[in-house]
């Protein structure tokens, strides 16, 4: 995919060019949608918005990171989501269980090649996290989950924020050090290969 | 251990120091083990969220022209239907309405050409509904005399209405009153069977304007239809 090339095309007008770019992109503006606002739905809605506001204002993009241009994109319609949550507060509809019970982790977007042990250990890793990061300040989230979930670099998060890489630096170190804590109240519930042991080294990555 | 630390720890993690912080930074965490522990923290931290599984779009977030609201790109030419189109039916509504004016336009004339004021009756007569006066005028005058006519007949040898009448109409005020009236009828008949003044425009112009108008607007139709086919 030569990327410049179907910018360029998109900043022409061509609608086709930049459904291509979509589709390339749609997962990780899906994710970071998810992540920072923790709920499917408006992170589905979100992200379609982020993509028309994109496609809209193409032509402001002067070259760069377009990965860090289309975050910011995708930044700004969640934060406007939260806002439109904050003036109207809905219940969210879990899917039932087959007990009758709402499920705590949707599993409808399962991955098919999972076995149902992994993909039981995967959803409570998920939800542990999304809880932690759901305690997070606004701020300190989205700079953890476009840093550590999205695999941005640091100069790349400062242009999608717009803020100074130092800021970056500062909230991305606290937002760790909080997660850390947060996701230790978690150890007896996480699955052995995902503990954080006494020393604070993971298991799972030794 | 600072806030300071904490951030160039952070970054040491990420490989966002350059050679030289990086190895001063090494030293103490050798040295310190709360900035060691700190490390192992952050690093579990960042491990977690790497493992976090990665959610697949419910579904492709691409846009249709609708969505977006694109329409589709017009012919050169359709510029130039449209300015023809919006001109010819300016002209065409302009000459209706001058050649609807034109005969009050025509009046209006000859009012300043031949003095006004006591030719105002002669304005309205053109017109068939104020003929009416004129009548109504000349019955009122009629049954004037009726009246004084009658005061003057002997009592008790009343006569039929048509005697009456032939009666009023050998006086000789009544005669001229009749000659006058007739007269009037007369004028207002000439004047109906007049004709009517030419239009301003010849209305050959007026046809010319209203084709190109209605072509012109054909001509946009199949231009935006068979640019939206295209575009689909």
């Amino acid at each position: 995919m030569n990327e410049q090339a179907l910018i360029t095309d998109a900043q022409n007008g061509n609608l086709d060019a930049f459904n291509t770019l979509v589709l390339h992109y749609q997962d990780s503006v899906f994710n970071t949608a998810l992540r920072i606002l923790g709920d499917e739905d408006q992170a589905a809605d979100a992200s379609q918005e982020a993509f028309i506001s994109a496609f809209k204002n193409i032509s402001s993009f002067r070259g760069g990171s377009f990965k860090a241009w289309l975050m910011r994109t995708v930044t700004n319609a969640c934060y406007d989501e939260l806002r439109r949550k904050k003036r109207r507060p809905t219940t969210p509809l879990e899917p039932d269980n087959d007990d009758g019970d709402e499920m705590d982790s949707p599993r409808w977007l399962a991955d098919p090649n999972m076995t149902p042990a992994q993909q039981a250990e995967a959803d409570e890793v998920e939800h542990a996290i999304q809880h932690c990061l759901d305690n997070l300040p606004l701020e300190f989230k989205t700079v953890v989950v476009m840093a550590d979930i999205q695999g941005m670099d640091y100069t790349e998060v400062a242009v999608a924020i717009r803020v100074p890489l130092g800021t970056i630096k500062s909230r991305l170190a606290r937002a760790r050090l909080r997660l850390r804590e947060c996701l230790q109240g978690f150890a007896e519930l996480l699955p052995a290969s995902y503990r954080l042991d006494e020393g604070g080294a993971l298991s799972a990555s030794k | 251990m600072n806030q300071r630390d904490l951030e160039l720890l952070s970054a040491y993690l990420d490989g966002q120091l350059t050679p030289s912080d990086s190895a001063r930074l090494e030293s103490r965490i050798n040295s310190e083990w709360e900035l060691a522990s700190a490390l192992d923290d952050l690093r579990a931290a960042r491990t977690l969220l790497r493992k976090l599984p990665k959610r697949r779009a419910p579904r492709n977030f691409t846009l249709t022209r609708k969505i977006v609201g694109q329409n589709p790109p017009l012919p050169r030419a359709y510029p130039a239907f449209r300015f023809a189109t919006v001109v010819a039916t300016l002209l065409f509504f302009f000459t209706f309405g001058l050649n609807a004016l034109a005969p009050q336009l025509a009046q209006a004339t000859s009012f300043g050409m031949g003095g006004g004021a006591p030719e105002a009756p002669e304005l309205f007569s053109a017109a068939p509904a104020v003929t009416e006066p004129p009548a109504l005028a000349q019955a009122a005058a009629t049954e004037a005399p009726l009246e004084a006519a009658s005061d003057l007949a002997p009592q008790g040898t009343a006569l039929p209405p048509s005697e009456e009448s032939a009666r009023v109409m050998d006086t000789p005020a009544a005669k001229s009153e009749a000659v006058g009236n007739a007269d009037e009828l007369n004028q207002t008949e000439i004047q109906n069977e007049a004709p009517r003044p030419a239009p301003i425009i010849p209305s050959v112009w007026l046809t010319v304007f209203a084709i190109i108008a209605i072509l012109g607007a054909i001509f946009m139709a199949a231009m935006r239809r068979s640019s939206a086919d295209r575009w689909k």
